[in-house]
C-alpha cells in the first residue's frame, strides 16, 4: 500500500469551489529563497519549476490543514481563507 | 440577514460543541456555527480521544451513547530502525471496563454527535457558515459576520473555537500574526481498510478492544513520530512532524509515511491494508508557550484555538482538553449573563477556571517537553541505540559476551555518546 497523491481524489472527497480560498502572488515565490510550501503541504498543492522559475499552485486539492499559511515566511498570499461554507474537503470517515 | 443571541461559538468541534451544551442546557439562546456541510466534516486527528471528564456529569454513560470505534485496552511503544522494531507494551484489564481510559473515534461520526447533543439542549446548529470578520463597536467584540449572504450575527459574548489557526482570535487581537514553524507540526494520516477479525488476530485483541502504538524511529530524522490506531474494521496510521525540522529536510509528509510503511515489522502488521481516505491537519505542538491571550472584551478562546495541545510522545492529548475549555468558557459566559457584564475583566473568571483545571494545569506540567522533544538524537540515534543493546543481548553467535555495563556503555558511545545521554535523561526527567 502506498499513498500516492495523483489519485488524492479516489481517497478524500471534495466539493471544489471555482473562487478559490487561497490566493497567491507567485511573483514573491520567485524570490523566495526557501519555498517550504512545495515540500510540506500533504497535497502537494504547491509545485516550483525551475525551468519556468514559476509556482503553481492548484487550490482543488487543498486538505484545509493550514501548513502552507504557517510555513510561507514572505506572507506570499493575497487572500488566505477557509473555504466559504460548505466547499472544499469533505472528510467521510478519517 | 442579522440576528442576535446570547452568546456566538465559531466551530463546532469538542471545544465549541461542549460551550454551546453548556450554555444551552442554562437557557441561553446560542448559535453554533460551522463551515463545513456537517460537524466534523473538516476535523481530522489521530485518532484516540481520551476520557472527557468534562462531559461525564452529562453523559454519565458516554460510552453507551458516543459513536466510538474500539475502546483502548493496550498501549505501546515503538522504536524503529530500518530493520528492527522494540516495543514496549501494556495491556491492562483495568482499561477492559468503564469509563474507558481511551476509545478511537471517526471525527465526521463523534464531532456530528457532540453538536447534536447541543441541538438537543436548544443551541441553533448554523453549517456551510465560514466567519469572514468580527465585528467590533467601542473595542468591544459584539459579533460576527459570514462569508455568506452579507450575514451579521451579534452577542454580548463570542467563544473562539475555530481550531489551529483561530482566524477569529487573530481578528480580535489575541493571538499573534506569525506562527513559529517549530510550533507546529502537520499531521497526516492514512486510513487502513482492514477486515475486524484480521485486527483483532494481529494486534492480540478480542470483542471491542482496541490498541494504540506511538512509534518513534524512521522519520529520516525529521522531528516527529508515528501512531497506528485500531478502528473496528480499520486502521489509522498517521505522523505527526514538526513543520520547521520538516523543512531543514526538505522532506515531504507523504514520503516520509510511505518509507515508514515499508520498514519490514511496520509492513507485516499492515499487510492487506487498504488505503480508504488521506487527511492532514497542523497541530499547535508548541503549548503553553504558544498560547494567545485567552479572554478578550466579549470574546474568549477554547480548544486548539488556544492551542490546548499536549504531546508528549507517550500521549497525545486534545479533545480532552478542548472539550474542558469549551464547558469552562460556557460556563464563564453564564456568569457573565448573570452579571450582564461582558468586559475582558468580568471574562477572566475563564482563565482562573482553566487554572484550576487539569488544562492549564498541564500545560504549565508539560512546558518544558516540546523543548526536549526538539533534540534531535530522539528521532533517530536513540532508537538505533534500544535497537542495536536489544540486538547484542539476544544475539548468540560463538563470540565470547561483555559484561552489561561495559555492553550499554560502547553502545551510547557509539550512537548518542555519554555526555549526551547524561543531558538527555535530565533534560527528559525534567520535562515529563
Amino acid at each position: 500500500m502506498i499513498i500516492n497523491l495523483d489519485e488524492i481524489f479516489d481517497y478524500t472527497s471534495f466539493n471544489i469551489d471555482r473562487d478559490p480560498h487561497i490566493i497567491l502572488d507567485e511573483n514573491i515565490c520567485k524570490e523566495c529563497d526557501q519555498r517550504a510550501c512545495t515540500n510540506s503541504c500533504p497535497a502537494r498543492c504547491y509545485t516550483w519549476s525551475e525551468e519556468e522559475q514559476k509556482m503553481t499552485f492548484v487550490h482543488d486539492g487543498c486538505l484545509e490543514c493550514g501548513t502552507c499559511y504557517v510555513v510561507c515566511h514572505k506572507d506570499a498570499f493575497t487572500r488566505w481563507r477557509y473555504p466559504r461554507g460548505g466547499f472544499g474537503v469533505s472528510y467521510r470517515m478519517t | 440577514m442579522k440576528h442576535t443571541y446570547d452568546a456566538i461559538v465559531v466551530g463546532a468541534g469538542p471545544a465549541g460543541s461542549a460551550a454551546a451544551l453548556t450554555m444551552a442546557r442554562d437557557g441561553l439562546k446560542v448559535a453554533l456555527l460551522e463551515r463545513g456541510n456537517f460537524p466534523g466534516e473538516k476535523n481530522m486527528f489521530g485518532g484516540v480521544l481520551h476520557r472527557l471528564t468534562a462531559l461525564e456529569d452529562v453523559f454519565p454513560d458516554f460510552w453507551d451513547q458516543a459513536p466510538w470505534e474500539r475502546h483502548i485496552v493496550q498501549k505501546n511503544l515503538s522504536f524503529l530502525t530500518e530493520g528492527a522494531t522494540f516495543n514496549v507494551s501494556y495491556d491492562s484489564e483495568e482499561a477492559n471496563t468503564p469509563p474507558y481510559n481511551g476509545y478511537t473515534i471517526f471525527r465526521p461520526k463523534f464531532d456530528r454527535w457532540l453538536a447534536s447533543e447541543a441541538v438537543k439542549a436548544g443551541a441553533t446548529l448554523l453549517t456551510c457558515s465560514t466567519v469572514d470578520d468580527v465585528i467590533r463597536e467601542n473595542g468591544k467584540i459584539v459579533g460576527v459576520t459570514l462569508l455568506r449572504d452579507n450575514a451579521e450575527l451579534r452577542a454580548p459574548v463570542i467563544i473562539a473555537a475555530d481550531g489551529v489557526l483561530s482566524f477569529v482570535a487573530k481578528k480580535a487581537g489575541l493571538r499573534r500574526a506569525k506562527f513559529k514553524t517549530s510550533n507546529q507540526g502537520v499531521c497526516i494520516k492514512a486510513l487502513i481498510d482492514m477486515p475486524k477479525e484480521v485486527i483483532d488476530d494481529r494486534f492480540g485483541l478480542v470483542r471491542e478492544q482496541g490498541a494504540s502504538r506511538e512509534i518513534v524511529g524512521c522519520t529520516a530524522g525529521v522531528r516527529g513520530g508515528t501512531f497506528l490506531y485500531t478502528n473496528y474494521d480499520s486502521l489509522s496510521l498517521g505522523m505527526v512532524l514538526e513543520l520547521e525540522s520538516l523543512n531543514e529536510h526538505g522532506k515531504t509528509p507523504y514520503d516520509l509515511l510511505n518509507a515508514l510503511m515499508q520498514q519490514p515489522q511496520m509492513a507485516k502488521l499492515l499487510k492487506g491494508g487498504r488505503l480508504l481516505e488521506y487527511s492532514a491537519h497542523l497541530v499547535p505542538k508548541g503549548g503553553y508557550e504558544m498560547m494567545p491571550e485567552l479572554v478578550g472584551d466579549g470574546i474568549m478562546v477554547a480548544g486548539d484555538a488556544a492551542a490546548f495541545c499536549i504531546i508528549t510522545g507517550l500521549n497525545l492529548e486534545g479533545i480532552n482538553l478542548a472539550a474542558q475549555s469549551g464547558v469552562l468558557a460556557g460556563k464563564t459566559a453564564i456568569e457573565a449573563h448573570q452579571q450582564n457584564d461582558f468586559s475582558k475583566s468580568s471574562l477572566s473568571g475563564y482563565r482562573k477556571k482553566l487554572e484550576d483545571s487539569f488544562v492549564l494545569q498541564d500545560l504549565k506540567l508539560y512546558r518544558r517537553t516540546p523543548h526536549m522533544l526538539h533534540n534531535n538524537r530522539i528521532y533517530s540515534q536513540y532508537p538505533e541505540l534500544v535497537c542495536n543493546v536489544m540486538d547484542e543481548i539476544y544475539r548468540i553467535d560463538g563470540k565470547p559476551k561483555e559484561t552489561m555495563t561495559k555492553m550499554l556503555l560502547s553502545k551510547v558511545k557509539e550512537t548518542v555518546g555519554l555526555k549526551n545521554m547524561l543531558s538527555d535523561v535530565y533534560s527528559g526527567w525534567r520535562a515529563l
